[in-house]
């Protein structure tokens, strides 16, 4: 079997056609990852500033009333990850600020989609590109005529008679096609490590090796896929074309339109009616404005009580920093309410799509390839919750500080912590990709057993 | 009539051809769907217009009602009286709305990107967080939707590749071809004329296609132009592909050999250049933070909420000279409420500054995109499509126009008649919304 891969590798070797594809696709893969490092830590350095930039602001603001500051509120930048260089996910079209700030909870905005015309509609040229299309392409072409060239040619019973087994033989030439494909993969690996090992720690290393592996089985599966339409077809123009057919429906076809059939079966609410049935819920709880409110009574009531006074104007704390709290508390409530529905919808939407990972293994391999790099929907959602969980450490700590003195020092505020993103460890979100793994090994699995069948069948 | 056979013979061809009819029936499916798709995110977001319109002439019966009893505003505010006109405008629910094309179903483009409606209060600015885009799954929108433009413009080639790799391939695979040339008088011809087949099949199918949004929108006659349009446009898109390939058929010896050329055409036209440039642009012209735009809405708006009230006068004055001539311009003490109500006219100022310099840069990019297009055809199909069904950035560029303007209205006529110390009625308040553009049914 060792001989048959040398001798395969050979071969192509000696094709000048691959010889000239192989040196683009290594050429374009160091250079997609290595200006995919360079955009990335560019916009690591721009985030920052604009971090910095947003801090400096806020400890520029002297002697200040704590509620006016909930006003003038803070800026979440979305961080973005190292192997967003690899694939960058939802970034695109995500927005990366999120305004945080008294009395509501706001979404991110400004998304790099909605700063220009449309260029491309499947990416930008990254590693994840190459990746997904065009290697898999690469692939299809080396081993779309592997056993029928060798049928044609009458090679293959010139092989047969030395010895070696057609089960030996497919499975040679699958392994030595493969190994192009890995190669094709370490070599990103290799850029990644090179320019980006200072940032590299062990959670980016294990995510690393998992996407690599992703990649490693989709390639198998699409090789296993090729060379079985081979074995099936008389000829190999037949056999290409259904392969490339079946290549495109998976990778371009079926994202979009599984995509639009999950959206169309469980359907999010609009805009207008998602803030209608907020406000609703919002209007029902206490208005820090309102002093109609009957809810401020209750608790206008409670607070006299507690400080055993008549009056507002007895009690030693400011009563309205109490009042703009509660009404925080259940805006938070509504909220989690809200937005938990929301979460659970795309949450169930994304379930959905990864169990189309049955019927195209091109579903599991993006889930994988953007939820290994961090750039998922998943990873966005966590920026988002840990957004929120700021904001109401924030705005609490403003309230406490309105409940004690109407104007705080500048110290107070130069005291209050930064929003710091921290990237999830990829055991908090492993388990969501099993699935996708699960339908990756059901495809590889299938596709052996496909080939073996079609093996014996040939033999025979 | 030697050629119409052969044109003839293909189509024969063609419907034995069980493989290729499967492949062009999927397409034409695919098709309807995104048609299908398309009338559904245009009904959607009529719904949401209409819903939108409903609150506001909710909201503005109530009003009316308000004047007519002589109520001065809510029950629970007894701070408010809309008989001043800042209160007055704060009760004017308007919205500039951008009405989904009528050719919205055959090009989603960006749309799903930006927000087709915006609220214009006292305070609106056009990157308002409310500018946001309908709530969406983001890896739905990564993938992109079954959008008929999108079928067009990628798998249109694909499907092409399909339907005519073979055409003389089979033969010179076969070593058919000289007995070809000597049957049919040019070689070329005869291919030519099997491609034309393919090369009407998918004019006619598209047209329909197209035709058919056009009957379902009743012929409305608005829309010739822009159907025309787009006819043109897809039938250059299809031709030049047709080219390409054809001679691809012509200059190649085998159908592997064309089925590469064709995907490796296909990949450089369709993914490589739009992807290299969309890197390229990014990089260029990175993702804008919009700190100014943040700045002025935080820091900066604190700055001139803290200025004496001579300070702000003068930066009203300059924004409106024409309030030299008010009634309050006229007197001689500055009345410091008048000034506050109308202080967001001076962030209103500051904001179309730095908004301005956002579009700038963001023209830039788009200049940038728009000088590839001699070598990246697809960007320019895509953006002229989208440009066609009003569904690209120049369209919500517009739309963004427009909210300024409304929020300029809004401004000028709240600082006027604040100035002049003006008091609302019911036909001041129906004025206003007439200059406001508000229907009121």
């Amino acid at each position: 079997m060792k001989n048959v891969i040398i001798n395969e590798l050979k071969g192509f070797f000696r094709s000048r056609l691959f010889i000239l594809l192989a040196v683009f696709f290594s050429f374009a893969l160091v250079v997609t990852t290595y200006l995919g490092i360079i955009h990335n830590k560019n916009l690591i350095k721009s985030q920052q500033e604009a971090k910095e930039h947003v801090r400096e602001q806020w400890d520029e603001m002297g002697p200040s009333n704590p509620h006016r500051a909930a006003h003038f509120g803070s800026y979440a930048f979305k961080e973005t990850t190292i192997l967003n260089s690899i694939d960058e996910g939802v970034n695109s079209v995500t927005g990366n600020v999120l305004r945080l700030e008294g009395h509501k909870q706001n979404d991110v905005m400004f998304s790099e989609a909605s700063q220009s015309l449309m260029i491309s509609k499947l990416g930008k040229l990254k590693p994840s590109l190459l990746f997904q299309f065009l290697i898999p392409l690469f692939l299809i072409f080396l081993s779309f005529n592997s056993y029928s060239k060798e049928r044609e040619s009458g090679r293959l019973k010139l092989i047969l008679i030395q010895g070696v087994s057609l089960r030996n033989l497919i499975f040679s030439k699958i392994f030595s096609i493969w190994i192009i494909g890995f190669v094709l993969l370490f070599l990103t690996v290799l850029v990644q490590f090179v320019f980006n090992s200072s940032e590299l720690n062990t959670d980016t290393f294990i995510r690393l090796i998992l996407l690599v592996l992703s990649y490693g089985f989709y390639y198998l599966i699409i090789i296993n896929l090729s060379v079985a339409v081979s074995l099936l077809f008389k000829n190999s123009t037949s056999a290409l074309s259904l392969t490339i057919v079946v290549w495109f429906m998976w990778s371009v076809f079926f994202p979009k339109i599984i995509g639009n059939t999950i959206e169309a079966m469980h359907p999010l609410p609009t805009r207008v009616e998602f803030q209608d049935s907020m406000s609703e819920d919002r209007k029902k709880g206490i208005d820090g404005h309102n002093p109609l409110d009957e809810v401020k009574k209750e608790l206008e009531e409670a607070t006299l009580a507690k400080y055993n006074v008549k009056s507002l104007s007895e009690l030693p704390i400011n009563f309205s920093g109490i009042l703009m709290q509660a009404d925080e508390e259940y805006g938070n409530k509504v909220w989690d309410k809200h937005f938990g529905d929301l979460y659970s919808q795309l949450q169930l939407q994304k379930q959905k799509y990864q169990i189309s990972g049955f019927l195209s293994p091109f579903s599991s391999l993006q889930n994988l390839s953007m939820g290994l790099s961090g750039t998922d929907m998943y990873h966005h959602l966590d920026f988002l919750n840990q957004g929120e969980k700021y904001r109401r450490g924030f705005i609490k700590a403003l309230n406490e500080k309105y409940t004690l003195t109407r104007r705080a020092d500048a110290e107070f505020f130069k005291s209050i912590e930064d929003f710091d993103y921290q990237v999830p460890f990829l055991i908090t979100f492993l388990w969501k990709y099993i699935l996708d793994f699960f339908a990756l090994f059901f495809w590889l699995i299938s596709s052996f057993l496909m080939l073996n069948f079609l093996t014996k069948k040939n033999k025979s | 009539m030697r050629f119409l056979n052969i044109f003839l013979y293909e189509f024969y061809h063609f419907r034995k051809n069980r493989s290729k009819v499967i492949t062009y029936l999927i397409f034409v499916f695919a098709c309807v769907y995104s048609i299908y798709n398309g009338f559904s995110l245009q009904h959607k977001q009529t719904d949401t217009i209409l819903h939108i319109q409903k609150e506001q002439n909710d909201e503005l019966k109530k009003v009316i009602d308000w004047f007519e009893q002589g109520i001065s505003g809510p029950k629970d505010r007894n701070w408010v009286d809309i008989k001043q006109p800042h209160w007055a405008f704060r009760y004017i629910p308007s919205y500039t709305i951008k009405e989904p094309s009528l050719l919205l179903p055959l090009g989603i483009g960006q749309a799903e990107q930006y927000a087709y409606y915006k609220e214009i209060s006292n305070w609106s600015s056009t990157f308002d967080p409310d500018m946001m885009e309908e709530i969406s799954n983001p890896e739905r929108l990564v993938n992109g939707s079954i959008d008929f433009s999108f079928l067009i413009i990628f798998l249109l080639p694909i499907l092409l590749i399909i339907l005519t790799y073979n055409i003389s391939g089979l033969e010179k695979d076969l070593k058919f071809e000289k007995l070809i040339a000597i049957q049919s008088t040019s070689l070329s011809k005869w291919i030519l004329f099997r491609f034309l087949f393919y090369v009407i099949l998918l004019l006619l199918t598209v047209l329909f296609l197209i035709f058919s949004v056009f009957i379902i929108n009743q012929f409305q006659s608005d829309f010739y132009n822009s159907i025309s349009n787009l006819i043109i446009l897809s039938a250059s898109y299809i031709l030049l592909f047709s080219l390409i390939f054809y001679l691809i058929i012509i200059f190649s010896n085998s159908s592997s050999s064309i089925a590469f050329k064709m995907i490796s055409i296909w990949l450089l036209f369709c993914v490589i250049l739009p992807g290299g440039i969309h890197q390229y642009a990014s990089m260029k012209y990175p993702t804008n933070y919009m700190t100014d735009f943040l700045d002025v809405n935080r820091k900066e708006s604190y700055d001139v909420f803290k200025l004496p009230v001579d300070q702000l006068y003068d930066k009203l004055v300059n924004i409106y000279p024409d309030l030299n001539n008010t009634k309050h311009g006229m007197d001689s003490v500055i009345d410091n409420g008048i000034i506050r109500n109308t202080i967001s006219a001076i962030i209103n100022e500051m904001n179309k500054d730095v908004i301005s310099k956002i579009e700038d840069q963001n023209n830039s990019k788009n200049e940038f995109i728009k000088s590839t297009y001699w070598f990246n055809p697809i960007s320019y199909f895509l953006n002229e499509w989208n440009a066609i069904t009003s569904t690209d950035y120049d369209s919500y560029y517009n739309f963004r126009q427009n909210i300024q303007s409304d929020i300029d209205t809004k401004m000028k006529l709240l600082v006027f008649d604040c100035w002049n110390q003006k008091k609302v009625n019911k036909s001041v308040y129906e004025n206003y919304l007439k200059q406001l553009d508000v229907n009121y049914k």
